[in-house]
This record gives structure tokens, sequence and C-alpha cells, in this order.
């Protein structure tokens, strides 16, 4: 048995976020959620889901993600803290944004058969090595040379120049990884989708994508919400982004 | 206004611009306009990170050299955690 803690990240009304935890719970199970509350802390008091953590970080409270460098450290310090306190052994952190759904139940098992198989410390989507490349968020770090003196001081690799990108939501942590990560700090406001990947590398951790069958169902622009049911038919295991969690299918499944 | 111009500028560069193909591979990375300018290429509109080249030549010429775009392997790097070196310590919030 997987012992796979999935963190829901959010923002969303109280409502909301109670809504989506009820879709989750009727797909995962409910000893293996938490919610991670980026929204304000009024609300926050009011999800009555008990499993919840707040995330009082400035850093992930960004509106330009990628030109303000939104930061996920907060998240993973509260959660890799709150882990510690928590009764239960949690051998791997999946971390999901709230237009994240899950589509299998047993999403978590295939995740840790995946990272088994490839000896994996991280899995992620769309996880590309993105140095000496046109990538956009590769060139606007590298005109700060305080990035580099960064990966230069942490890195155990032979390679400190090596920079990967991932999208954050849908990663799944062996729990020294998660913790490894959780105890670093940006040098200066870096995105995460640049920053987490790129620690973990020079970290020593092994870093694979879950390839092209299942990144396609994870994009980041647009709303996929039509998509749920034939993307499910079309073997997916989770689906983003879905901005509308549907509403025959939350009563189904939490019936 | 200026992003709504962006993005037919790039709109257009994509369905018009010349095909960039992998010189490694032979996959087709996108189109894009490659335009020079004060000694830089500029490309626009290419959404692949790509990276640049010169391409080996069969024929020794002085006159001419060609710029190729190719893309990083699939991350595919080993555990290295048993091999860190003993002076990097964890780095404690900072």
């Amino acid at each position: 048995m997987e012992n796979v803690l999935n963190v829901v990240l959010s923002h969303q009304s109280p409502r909301e976020v109670d809504r989506l935890v009820a879709y989750w719970k009727s797909v995962i199970g409910d000893n293996r959620l938490l919610v991670a509350y980026g929204g304000p802390r009024k609300s926050f008091g009011e999800i009555e889901f008990k499993s919840k953590v707040f995330v009082d970080d400035s850093g992930l409270r960004t509106r330009d993600h990628q030109r303000e460098g939104q930061s996920y450290t907060g998240v993973f310090r509260e959660v890799s803290n709150l882990i510690r306190r928590r009764p239960g052994p949690v051998d791997f952190v999946a971390l999901f944004e709230y237009d994240h759904l899950p589509l299998v139940q047993d999403l978590n098992a295939r995740q840790v058969e995946r990272m088994h198989s490839d000896q994996a410390d991280v899995i992620a989507h769309h996880l590309a090595r993105v140095d000496g490349t046109s990538h956009p968020h590769y060139l606007y770090y590298a005109a700060n040379t305080e990035f580099a003196r960064f990966l230069e001081k942490v890195s155990v690799r032979i390679n400190p120049e090596i920079v990967l990108s991932m999208f954050g939501t849908g990663s799944c942590w062996k729990r020294e990884a998660f913790d490894a990560v959780s105890g670093f700090n940006e040098p200066f406001a870096i995105y995460f989708e640049i920053f987490l990947p790129t620690l973990a590398h020079h970290l020593g951790f092994r870093l694979r994508d879950y390839a092209a069958a299942q990144d396609t169902f994870v994009s980041n622009l647009g709303d996929r919400s039509a998509e749920v049911s034939s993307a499910r038919d079309r073997g997916a295991w989770s689906l983003h982004p879905v901005k509308r969690l549907p509403e025959q299918l939350s009563s189904v499944r939490t019936a | 206004m200026r992003r709504i111009l962006r993005s037919i500028g790039v709109s257009f560069a994509r369905l018009f611009g010349t095909k960039i193909v992998d010189v490694e591979s032979g996959r087709t990375l996108g189109k894009a306009f490659a335009i020079s300018w004060r000694g830089k290429v500029h490309l626009i509109g290419l959404e692949t990170a790509v990276r640049p080249t010169f391409l080996p030549q069969e024929r020794l010429t002085y006159w001419k050299q060609e710029i190729g775009f190719t893309t990083h392997q699939p991350p595919d790097f080993p555990n290295e955690r048993s091999t860190r070196p003993g002076n990097v310590e964890q780095q404690e919030s900072n």
C-alpha cells in the first residue's frame, strides 16, 4: 500500500473548496487528502474539511505568476512541517492545483508504480531540460547572475548549469525529496516551475516525466471542463485545467 | 492594444514562418520568423524550447556557415544523493 498524501492547492471560496474536497474524497478517499489554502485567512476558517493548512506566503499570491516568480516554497514548508506532526506514514507527496482533477481511483498507485519503474524521486508533467535553449523562463533567469551562483552553491552535480522546467501540478515526490526541497528559499523570486525541478535535480534527486501519454491531459491554458468524461475514456489519470467541477460527475461520485 | 497586435504578429509567424526542423531528429519543431538584426538572430513565434547549433559541413566553405536548431533529450539523470559531497549541507531557510 503506497502512502501518498495528496496536497490540493486552492484559493477558492470555502464552499468551492468543500465541493472540490467532496469530489476528491469520492475518488481518492479522505485520509490521503490535505488542502493547502492560499486564499484569505478568514475564508480558511470557514472551510469545513479538517485536513487543511493555511499557507501564509506572499510569494504564492502573485498575479502575473511568471514575471513575479510565483513560489510554492511556503506550500512545501507548511506541508512538510505538518507531515512531521501528522500521525501515520507519508512516503510520497502529490501536488495538485485546484483545477487539476483526478480521474481514476488508483491514481496514486499508478504514480508510485511509475516512480518505481523509472527509479524516480520525482515525476512531473512536462519535465524538460531548458538550459541553453530559447525557453522564456530560462532566458529570464539566465540574465540574473545570482541564479547561476545559487545553483553552483547547492549543486552536487558535475554540471551545475543544468536547468529543468516542469508543471508543479500533478508532480509526485518521494518524501525525502519533498522535505529536502522544502528546506530552501529562492535567492530571489524564481517561478516555481523552474525553481522546484532545478533545485531537486541539483540536490541529487532523479526527476522523470510522466511521458506524453499523460502529459497530453495536463496543459497550462484554457478550460478542459468539457473533456472530463472523454479524457477518462482515452486513458487519462487526471485532467488539467478543469475550471468547472462537473455537477453531474460530482453528485454521482459523492452519492 | 499592444498585446493584441503582438498576438496577431505571433499568429502570423506561426502560420507563415519558416519551418524549424530539429537537426538531429528531423522532427518539426514549429514555424517562426528568423530575422537577423544588429548582429543577432531574433526568433519570433516559435513555441518549442530550442538550442541553436552550427551545423557540420561536408564541403569546406569559408563564406557560409549554417545554424540549425535542436532540443535537449528528456531529463534522465541518475540519483546522485549517495555521491553527495560532505560539505554540502542542506541550507536552512535564509
